[in-house]
């Protein structure tokens, strides 16, 4: 079947750009990420002695109560931060589980502070890098709390 | 602008007639009620949507529970209140209209009083005449005019040479020649000779009631911008009317409680209804305030076009100096005394019965320089003086260039001028001419030196120089001297304030004419110009994307006026000219051209400031009304900003919207204020008064109103 | 409020003003056909994409023939793309095994990224491969970005009366992909990356989680789509929750750099334009004017104080999720940072302002197409006080341009009215979980008006993955999307040729102007919208919905 000519440049076209902003595009851009932020490209992933335990920029579930928790209510769902405020209300949790200061736990937290407006602004931390922080730190206390 | 002296043209007659409602209110009133129709109204799609929703409103108030979900029986007497305030409003609305044509008919009757009807004597096969009545003249008939007669309709001279007095016609107070092939103007004055014409216009279709059936037809020409201002008013209506078809649709999927006759009422105040109304109105009172100052739009793209005027062709002779140029002495050259010049003068001007002519003949009167060959002059005055004969007696290098002479076209059209004479002592031929110095000096086979000199030295001064040459020996010059109209360097200030570039245009020499120019603050002259320069100038103009204005009234001046923007013809002038222009001035005033400028701006001005008025309104009506019509939703209260209860809300916005029509009907006749100034400062002005004014005024006005609706014993409803 | 905040957002616009002008210089040489010292590299990439289409990029093309194929092409994009999608489990780059994507989902995906609308009713991270999110949505993304910008110097040229024509579609959208789209979002997806945004086809990682419980990190080509997806004013991200999730927009910087890369290119268009019809100030006072409105926009939203609620992230915070959403829907991008249902109703009522406006500043291209629209409608209505036929960059306004000016600004609420009031009388509205009641009409009127606006972001969601509304908005998207440019296009293809008078009377190049057009815009807004406001966003803050509904 001949395609009318009025449609044959439009759709050579279509192919054309396809391939250039589908398929060249991205290939290109994973390439050079790779290679520059082998890191980064691969989603931040977080480690605990030589395993992955997650990423640090998605929130994972924290159950024991030794532990900085997550919000479970947010717009993505999985937000891995908690503002400060937030942080210290769960400190008297943590310092009663943990046995740990409350003293020592604002100074982790205080480690930790990032503000939303990247130098000012509301303070918030990265619970699992916190809790990575902590169970580094206090093996004894943590360590049978993690799997593996 | 010198209307002064024109005492008995058509401006003045119009005041006798008086006023607009000639017609009377009765005959006013019953017309709009006429226009009511909504046959009437289809072309004003604004107006029908009003009549619809009075129709609809009509409905309700007569069966008030006819739709359930949007109507409540209990609200009849509101329903009626609404209808008459809907039906008052179309009313307003046709009532305009018809204030506008009876203005514009009683202007057309006022023009039409210039063509009389008068006794024609008409003449048979053989030449027999009989008495007619001009009204039984048919186009065809050979007519014969005596001396003193009023020309009885407009006819072409096939016979005789004789001068006419058109000055009733076209306000020229100046004599016309008139002379085979030429036409007469109906309503003019025959002042010398007998004439033989043929008519060339049936009673009814002369080119006067043509030029006034324009003036009266209701199929003037609508002009782009009205077009567009249509369109706009369409558009408006079609997006209004989804927006209040779907929120109703709401009201009644989401319960939200909206009454039909509130939503009816909102839909009318958003409508444009205030252009609406009065666009039809403001486009013939514009019109009219031209035809009132004798001024016929063929076309009504050129009243839009002359308000967008960017270049202005200005004839120097007649529209910025009077033309008749006198003369005030003799300037001697090459040995020969001011004596000789004089003489030699005369003789060339003795039959020149221009103003320059005589002013020559004055000029040596005075200064006591009578030439021998005055014998010679008296024996051919000896025969009874015409037309005919000075034609006869008029020798020209260059037949194609002569037109007939007429009030202070000398110079432009005749760039010289030669006549015989006998020597009555020696019995020799003597040829003595006059004429522009260039032209003259090309006749000679030698100047004399410091001619060049002299004659730029005139110029230079403001005056024209015309040489005078006995035989092939140029003796001297006649300084001619012009008068600068009064009140024109105003005028010239003003166009050029707003942003309008003058053009002088003129057969002189650079030097006079630039010495004009500053006179009055031209600073583009065109010079020396050729009866084709005007078309060229007016065509590169417009490639350059100007919109042009001109003046003209020679068949030289036809093909300009057909190419330019604005061609206004003078009536005066050839019926080349006045077919090729697209205005035509009635009263033949050069300097009108200005004022024509003036009102077209005035009309666009007054369409735009209607138009943006009533769209700015439309805030405070969504702000009174939108708040309170919904019946459900009872926290919309705190938006409440005017504060009024829902029925004196809907109510004082509807009484505003309809009232605002007769209150701006002034506006709409008279135009918007015009006051020369830049386009920018206008545009800024206009913009603050019926732009953030239309955006206010109705807050304040619909919170008085609906304070004094709510003084109203027992409540409005 | 912290005046820190003041000054950062000045800093912001400054930023972005600044890259913007800079790259309008570019822009220009791009389109306006100056030689540049980049055409040595460009050239042959052009000439050989120009091959392997088969078009002659120099022929002068009317506007008829540019809108068509500009239509046609669009419309050959979507439909590769809906190919892709519709069997995206028969082709590579599937390691999730997702199954094909229904024929009306797949159908309102195509549509509404090719409309640079990006309405999304489909959570991409569990619908689409690899492969649909390249070849499937980045595509389309750069192609309507790419389409946006070509009609609009189409557009510029008409007006300018300067270029002999409105030039060759394809030699436009070539040029937008190669010479401005692919470079910056290159640099962009690179700098993303950086910042901590995934790139990788190794599909998804399955981790144990520090307490052991499985979790799994949904990695892909995410940087690649996020770049152009804020420089093409597109917004439809990777993952449902689009700019909030992590992997979309790590970190505050990462916020901050794409709220620069999605104002970048509609800031520097009015520049552009300023310098296509030869007069700087014509731009500035489009940009101006534009930007009036977004900043008052602006300070309505931060007039009611917003709290950090559910539905934003803790490391944005308030006040970049309020900025973030009135800047999305002033440019029309539509991607979001936060759940629009975390906003107080005055934000939303911000929001839906920038939508119902379209051009401050607007989508790429269009922003400014649109912003062209209200000027000759403005310009109609104020102009003819000045006692003159209207006029534009010295070309008067004529009947038909009113017409057609009117048409493209009367299509945008018809398209939002018939069909919301058309959704709940047929129960469709119902069906997506939205009741009569204000917060009802509110969710369905902005999903038609995002749609019609093409600016993607929603309240539905994948709650609309109905037939109903994948099939009407998608119908809605490419109405509001072409109809416009067909007739501004048309409008400027009778300017071009029509004669400019050098020294027009009313002077549209200074702030009074600019000022008297925010006033019309704002006017003309209020004029189609105001009672729909009133019931809905407006309402809803009255009963008392002051922080979300």
């Amino acid at each position: 079947m001949k395609i009318p000519e009025k449609f044959s440049a439009p759709l050579r076209m279509a192919l054309v750009s396809m391939v250039l902003c589908g398929l060249l595009f991205p290939v290109v851009v994973t390439g050079i990420a790779e290679v520059a932020f082998p890191y980064q490209s691969v989603g931040e992933q977080a480690t605990l002695g030589n395993h992955t335990v997650g990423s640090y920029l998605i929130a994972q579930e924290f159950n024991a109560s030794v532990f900085f928790h997550p919000r479970n209510d947010s717009a993505s769902g999985v937000d891995p931060d908690i503002t400060i405020s937030d942080a210290y209300s769960q400190i008297p949790g943590i310092s009663n589980a943990t046995g740990l200061s409350s003293a020592i736990l604002m100074n982790t937290v205080d480690k930790f502070v990032q503000y939303t407006m990247i130098s000012f602004g509301t303070e918030y931390m990265n619970v699992l890098k916190v809790n990575l922080y902590l169970i580094n730190t206090y093996p004894g206390i943590y360590s049978h709390y993690v799997s593996g | 602008m010198d209307s002064s002296v024109k005492g008995g043209n058509v401006t003045g007659r119009l005041a006798e007639t008086g006023g607009p409602l000639s017609a009377g209110y009765l005959g006013i009133v019953k017309e709009s009620l006429v226009r009511l129709s909504p046959r009437r109204l289809l072309s004003n799609p604004v107006m029908l949507a009003v009549e619809l929703s009075f129709f609809l409103t009509l409905i309700l108030s007569i069966f008030p529970g006819l739709i359930p979900k949007v109507t409540t029986p209990s609200e009849q007497p509101f329903y009626m209140v609404v209808a008459v305030i809907l039906f008052v409003t179309v009313w307003f609305s046709t009532l305009s209209d018809s204030i506008a044509e009876a203005q514009i008919r009683a202007t057309a009757s006022s023009l039409r009083k210039i063509e009389q009807e008068v006794t024609a004597i008409k003449l048979d096969k053989d030449r027999n005449p009989s008495e007619v009545s001009s009204k039984d003249l048919r186009k065809g008939d050979i007519i014969m005019i005596r001396k003193g007669d009023h020309i009885p309709i407009d006819c072409e001279v096939l016979e005789g040479i004789g001068m006419v007095d058109e000055s009733l016609v076209t306000g020229e107070s100046d004599l016309v020649q008139k002379a085979p092939t030429d036409s007469l103007i109906g309503g003019s004055i025959l002042r010398s000779d007998t004439l033989i014409a043929m008519v060339s216009a049936n009673p009814g279709e002369t080119y006067l009631s043509r030029l006034i059936a324009i003036v009266e037809s209701s199929k003037r020409p609508k002009t782009p911008n009205e077009t567009a201002i249509s369109i706009l008013l369409l558009g408006l209506t079609i997006g209004f009317t989804i927006i209040v078809a779907v929120l109703l649709w709401f009201s009644v999927i989401l319960h939200l409680g909206v009454d039909l006759s509130v939503l009816l009422a909102l839909y009318v105040c958003l409508l444009p209804t205030t252009i609406g109304a009065l666009l039809p109105a403001i486009g013939i009172s514009g019109i009219n305030r031209m035809s009132s100052r004798g001024i016929i739009a063929k076309s009504g793209k050129a009243i839009e076009a002359a308000g967008d005027t960017d270049t202005l062709l200005l004839d120097k002779t007649g529209t910025i100096t009077y033309g008749n140029r006198t003369a005030v002495a003799y300037i001697p050259i090459g040995g020969h005394t001011e004596r000789e010049v004089g003489e030699a003068a005369f003789l060339s001007s003795w039959n020149d019965d221009t103003p320059e002519g005589r002013s020559i003949i004055d000029l040596s009167f005075t200064k006591g320089y009578f030439p021998r060959e005055f014998a010679s002059i008296d024996r051919a005055e000896a025969m009874e003086f015409s037309a005919a004969t000075r034609m006869s007696s008029v020798k020209l290098e260059d037949a194609d260039e002569f037109v007939l002479p007429k009030g202070g076209k000398g110079i432009l059209q005749r760039r010289r001028m030669r006549r015989k004479y006998i020597r009555p002592d020696t019995g020799d031929e003597i040829d003595i001419s006059k004429g522009a110095p260039d032209a003259i000096r090309e006749s000679v086979p030698e100047c004399p030196s410091g001619y060049d000199d002299m004659a730029s030295e005139i110029s230079a001064s403001g005056d024209t120089a015309m040489a005078v040459a006995v035989g092939t020996e140029i003796v001297g010059f006649i300084r001619l001297r012009d008068r600068v109209k009064s009140g024109i360097r105003a005028k010239i200030e003003d166009v050029e304030i707003m942003g309008i570039t003058p053009v002088m245009i003129t057969g002189d020499q650079e030097l006079t004419a630039r010495k004009i120019g500053s006179e009055v603050g031209i600073d583009r002259i065109v010079s020396q110009a050729k009866p084709e320069t005007k078309m060229l100038l007016v065509t590169e103009e417009q490639k350059g994307g100007k919109i042009v204005s001109m003046l003209g009234d020679g068949t030289n001046d036809a093909p300009a006026l057909a190419v330019a923007d604005v061609g206004l013809a003078m009536a005066s002038g050839t019926m080349a000219a006045k077919e090729a222009a697209n205005l035509v001035d009635l009263e033949s005033s050069p300097g009108k051209i200005i004022d024509v400028v003036m009102m077209g701006k005035q009309l666009l001005m007054t369409r735009g400031a209607v138009t943006t008025f009533s769209i700015a309104n439309d805030l405070a009506k969504y702000f009174a009304i939108v708040p309170v019509m919904f019946s459900s939703l009872p926290d919309l209260q705190r938006i409440n900003i005017l504060g009024l209860s829902p029925h004196v809300a809907v109510l004082a916005a509807l009484i505003f919207n309809a009232i605002i029509i007769p209150l701006l009907i002034p506006l709409a006749m008279r135009g918007a204020r015009f006051r020369p100034r830049s386009t920018m400062s206008i545009f800024l002005r206009n913009a603050m008064i019926y732009g953030f004014g239309g955006i206010l005024l109705p807050f304040a006005g619909i919170e008085a109103i609906g304070i004094l609706l709510n003084l109203i014993p027992g409540g409005i409803v | 409020m912290n005046p820190l905040y003041v000054i950062f957002t000045l800093c912001i616009f400054t930023a972005v003003i600044l890259s913007a002008w800079f790259l309008s210089n570019h822009l220009f040489s791009v389109f306006g056909k100056r030689k540049s010292r980049l055409d040595r590299i460009f050239d042959p990439v052009d000439n050989l994409l120009f091959k392997l289409g088969g078009v002659d990029p120099k022929k002068e093309m009317t506007w008829k023939e540019y809108f068509l194929n500009l239509l046609i092409l669009n419309v050959f994009q979507a439909a590769l793309a809906f190919v892709i999608l519709n069997f995206q489990l028969y082709l590579p780059l599937n390691p999730q095994g997702f199954p094909d994507v229904r024929w009306d989902l797949a159908l309102n995906t195509v549509m509404s990224i090719a409309s640079n609308t990006n309405l999304q009713h489909y959570a991409g991270e569990s619908t689409l491969s690899y492969l649909s999110q390249m070849m499937g949505i980045t595509f389309l993304q750069f192609t309507s970005a790419a389409s946006g910008l070509s009609a609009a110097v189409a557009i510029f040229r008409g007006f300018s009366g300067k270029y002999g024509g409105i030039g060759n579609f394809y030699s436009d959208f070539v040029r937008s992909l190669t010479r401005v789209l692919i470079p910056l979002s290159l640099v962009a997806s690179v700098v993303l990356v950086g910042l901590g945004v995934p790139q990788s086809l190794n599909g998804y990682l399955l981790v144990k989680t520090v307490e052991g419980s499985s979790q799994m990190l949904q990695i892909g080509p995410v940087a690649s789509m996020t770049s152009i997806m804020q420089i093409g004013t597109n917004g439809g991200g990777y993952f449902g929750a689009n700019s909030a999730y992590p992997f979309e927009n790590p970190s505050p910087i990462s916020n901050w750099f794409e709220i620069f890369l999605m104002m970048l290119i509609p800031t520097s268009v009015p520049f552009l334009f300023g310098k296509m019809v030869g007069n700087r100030k014509e731009g500035s006072t489009v940009l101006i004017s534009a930007y009036a409105i977004y900043a008052m926009n602006l300070i309505a939203a931060f007039a009611v104080v917003t709290t950090l609620g559910q539905g934003m992230e803790v490391r944005f915070g308030a006040f970049s999720s309020v900025f973030w959403t009135v800047t999305t829907t002033a440019f029309t991008t539509g991607s979001v940072n936060a759940s629009l249902y975390a906003f107080n109703q005055i934000v939303i009522t911000a929001a839906f302002l920038g939508m119902m406006i379209q051009s401050v500043p607007g989508g790429v291209g269009v922003g400014t197409m649109y912003m062209i629209m209200y000027i000759v409608i403005t310009i109609f209505i104020v102009g003819l006080m000045a006692g003159r036929t209207p006029e534009y960059l010295g070309a008067k306004i004529t009947p038909r341009d009113v017409k057609l000016a009117l048409i493209a600004f009367l299509q945008h609420p018809v398209l939002i009215l018939i069909p919301t009031a058309i959704a709940f009388s047929t129960g469709a509205a119902a069906a997506a979980g939205a009741g009569n009641n204000p917060e009802g009409f509110i969710t369905i009127f902005y999903e038609f008006t995002s749609a019609a606006a093409n600016n993607g972001s929603d309240f539905l969601g994948t709650a609309g993955n109905t037939a109903f509304f994948n099939i009407s908005t998608a119908a809605v998207m490419w109405l509001g999307r072409f109809i416009p440019i067909a007739l501004m296009l048309s409008i400027s293809g009778s300017m071009s040729s029509r004669i400019r008078n050098p020294s027009p009377g009313l002077h549209t190049d200074n702030l009074t102007f600019a000022a008297i057009l925010v006033v019309s815009i704002l006017l003309l807004a209020v004029l189609t919208f105001f009672p729909f406001l009133v019931i809905g966003p407006v309402l809803a803050y009255l009963e008392g919905h002051v922080n979300g509904f």
